[in-house]
């Protein structure tokens, strides 16, 4: 992790985060949508504690403890291309975001069996308030994984041709930014949705 | 990072529940979220208005579903 | 003008204007009609009125949005048109079909018309709106595959920038989407949920793309801010504007006999779409604030940086009023859908085509830079006269709106619609004398284009 501290002296501080500051104010706003559904199921919940506590228990919580292990690896991951890159070795770098992007391959096929396992079920978005919540939000998220895979695709594929280096890897850092938040978003849905109760 | 998330869910595993429980999964949340802003988003990093973006995000939704969780007990 | 072929802009940007001028004197009829309520009966009833008010609406932004792609594609594809011919043919069959479309409306009632137009064979007539004959339909689909044939044909073959791509990509989505106008289930709910998908998912999905690209090729022209700034702003925009925009269609699903669900989803999502236009108001004045010189057309400056304030305030701020589901209960179909209707197209759309109009037409009428110091005071004047007339409409529509929501859903006993459009009949009056004023800009804004043309043009104003 301090490898991200690497580009600039020891002590300095940067006044714009890492990554075209672009994708920072998309960032932004996409917080803004997870936060007013984050807040808009609690409030929801405070209506129906009982149906929430209820459902929540059908849940599948291995199958979500896989997820959140595989996306903090994956983010731990694309941190390791992200200095890999900062030295100049595009090589390793694309081999750190293979590796992020197997474990969003993971995300997505552990989250399609949970999804599976509930339409086979029978459950959709009208079923009640919870599973209406949990499935919009996590679709929601879903498809940021999707989106997300995609830009560090698109990297990985910039970075193999040699297209970054150590002065220029703002791209890089880009894609790192939205996969970070990414793994920000499911680390509080993680307990919100599947555990706390 | 890891070692927290086990906690989060051996608690979901046991069924614990109550508010102090959630409010206390709740907190570790904030935490993962804040050491994946500081360290891996590289905001640690940054100086002024764009350092405090995440953590403001996790405090805002944090304090709501504080709020709404305490209500839903009272 | 750089390109010989930008010409063709011209006559689209002269029957927008000419549309926009019958729209407006509909809408005092109309406005007048509201409270005198047999004005021009039976010659020109209301349905009648208000159908002309709001497609010639459509119509015109049609055509400033066609004529905005034929000036600036080839300025932004450095290379010129791929054909000037096709795109005057489609101009003439487009405007003959408006005209013959308009003159349906007035002179025969609405149930012939569809009868003489042989709705019956392929019935898409009768919803707000989309009113238009079938075969008026048709033409439009004709004509607006000719016109993206046209223009994409001049980006292919020339320089790919995000402002033509963006053009572009909100022109095939304007075309593709008003294909569901030709889908009209005999099931209400299904007839409506797709007649949303024209509705909504133009003005607040693939219209917003025109815009972001307009506003953009005007303010690097007016600016000199370097281009690769503005087609970032570009794309944070518009990706922002299609998030909320497509799941924000959930706000007219409320009360339609939809799912549940898209109360939360409508709710949610609609409540971001102030964000883009937000952060286009930000964009404007940021891009005019670096600003690399300054251009001696301040009269377009002007629409620019006022399309982003009026986009802002009546599209996000006056569509968030109701667009919440618990609100919008309450709000649905009142005066606050009117007043949120008429500052968001004025501001957005009307605006816009103003902008790309007045930045343009200087050139297209073989000016250097900009038209004469005099011309462009005018123009400045109708801008406020107009501006501010729509600003007071809102607001008269909104007081109505609040009070109708009040007496006739609010109340312990709720009294009956009509006797509440006597009680704010004050406000419709108020209305209708802003709406007299909105037409004195017009008439200043056309003069504009006739006072001040054998002056030298204007120069820069050195910068304070």
């Amino acid at each position: 992790m301090t490898a991200l501290t690497q580009t600039n002296p020891a002590g300095q501080l940067n006044r714009y985060p890492p990554g075209d500051l672009a994708i920072w104010i998309f960032i932004l706003a996409e917080l803004a949508v997870f936060a007013i559904f984050f807040a808009t199921y609690a409030f929801t919940r405070m209506n129906n504690v009982e149906l929430f506590n209820q459902f929540q228990q059908h849940l599948d919580r291995d199958a979500a403890l896989i997820n959140t292990l595989a996306l903090i690896t994956s983010s731990y991951f694309v941190v390791r291309a992200v200095a890999a890159i900062r030295e100049g070795a595009s090589q390793i770098c694309v081999r750190w975001l293979l590796a992020a992007l197997g474990m969003g391959v993971l995300f997505l096929a552990v989250k399609s069996a949970e999804y599976g396992h509930h339409f086979s079920a029978g459950i959709n978005l009208s079923t009640n308030s919870f599973y209406m919540f949990y499935l919009s939000l996590t679709f929601f998220h879903f498809m940021h994984v999707i989106m997300g895979m995609v830009i560090l695709a698109a990297v990985a594929l910039k970075a193999r041709r040699g297209g970054y280096s150590i002065e220029d890897h703002t791209g890089v850092e880009t894609g790192a930014s939205y996969w970070h938040m990414v793994d920000l978003v499911w680390l509080i849905l993680f307990p919100l949705v599947y555990v706390m109760h | 990072m890891v070692a927290l998330t086990l906690v989060t869910y051996s608690i979901g595993r046991l069924g614990l529940s109550g508010l102090d429980i959630a409010l206390g999964v709740l907190l570790l949340a904030l935490i993962k979220g804040h050491l994946i802003g500081a360290y891996f988003m590289g905001l640690n990093r940054v100086q002024g208005f764009w350092r405090w973006p995440v953590t403001i995000w996790l405090l805002l939704p944090g304090l709501l579903i504080t709020i709404a969780f305490v209500l839903a007990e009272g | 003008m750089q390109y010989q072929s930008q010409a063709v802009a011209k006559p689209y940007f002269i029957a927008a204007i000419g549309l926009f001028v019958l729209q407006i004197l509909f809408g005092l009829i109309m406005g007048l009609q509201y409270v005198v309520g047999d004005f021009l009966f039976p010659e020109i009833p209301f349905n009648v009125a208000r159908m002309v008010h709001t497609n010639a609406l459509i119509i015109w932004l049609l055509m400033g949005f066609m004529g905005a792609a034929y000036y600036l594609v080839p300025e932004e594809s450095e290379t010129e048109l791929f054909s000037p011919r096709l795109a005057l043919v489609t101009f003439w069959v487009f405007l003959a079909a408006a005209v013959l479309t308009v003159a349906g409306y007035l002179l025969v009632p609405y149930a012939t018309l569809a009868e003489l137009t042989g709705n019956h064979l392929l019935p898409t007539m009768g919803r707000e709106f989309l009113e238009q004959p079938t075969i008026t339909k048709i033409g439009i689909v004709v004509v607006a595959l000719a016109f993206i044939f046209n223009v994409g044909m001049t980006v292919l073959k020339g320089r790919k920038t995000a402002i033509n791509l963006v053009l572009l990509l909100g022109l095939v989505g304007l075309a593709v989407l008003f294909l569901f106008s030709f889908y009209n289930p005999t099931n209400l709910v299904l007839d409506k949920y797709y007649w949303w998908w024209v509705v909504h998912l133009w003005v607040e999905g693939v219209w917003e793309l025109i815009l972001g690209a307009i506003l953009a090729f005007v303010l690097i022209k007016v600016t000199g801010v370097d281009r690769e700034v503005i087609e970032k702003w570009l794309y944070i925009i518009i990706a922002m504007a299609l998030i909320s925009g497509i799941i924000g269609t959930g706000h007219h699903y409320f009360w339609i006999g939809v799912p549940e669900y898209w109360q939360w989803w409508g709710s949610i999502f609609s409540a971001l779409e102030p964000l883009p236009f937000f952060m286009m108001t930000v964009f404007a004045f940021n891009m005019v604030n670096r600003r690399r010189r300054n251009h001696p057309n301040r009269a377009a400056v002007l629409w620019a940086l006022g399309t982003a304030v009026m986009a802002f305030l009546g599209a996000g701020v006056w569509g968030f009023l109701h667009t919440l589901s618990p609100v919008n209960y309450y709000t649905h179909g009142t005066q606050i859908t009117a007043a949120h209707g008429h500052m968001s197209f004025y501001g957005a759309y009307v605006m816009i085509v103003l902008t790309i109009i007045s930045y343009a037409m200087p050139l297209l009428r073989g000016r250097k830079v900009a038209a004469s110091n005099k011309s462009q005071v005018l123009e400045m004047w109708s801008f406020w006269l107009m501006t501010v007339a729509m600003v007071f409409i809102t607001f008269f529509l909104t007081a109505a709106g609040i009070l109708q929501v009040h007496m006739q859903r609010v109340m312990d006993k709720p009294l009956p619609f009509m006797y509440v459009q006597d009680q704010i009949a004050l406000f419709y009056w108020l209305r209708e004398g802003a709406g007299l004023v909105f037409l004195i800009g017009l008439i200043v804004y056309i003069a504009s284009f006739f006072i001040g043309n054998n002056e030298p043009e204007a120069e820069v104003v050195p910068s304070t």
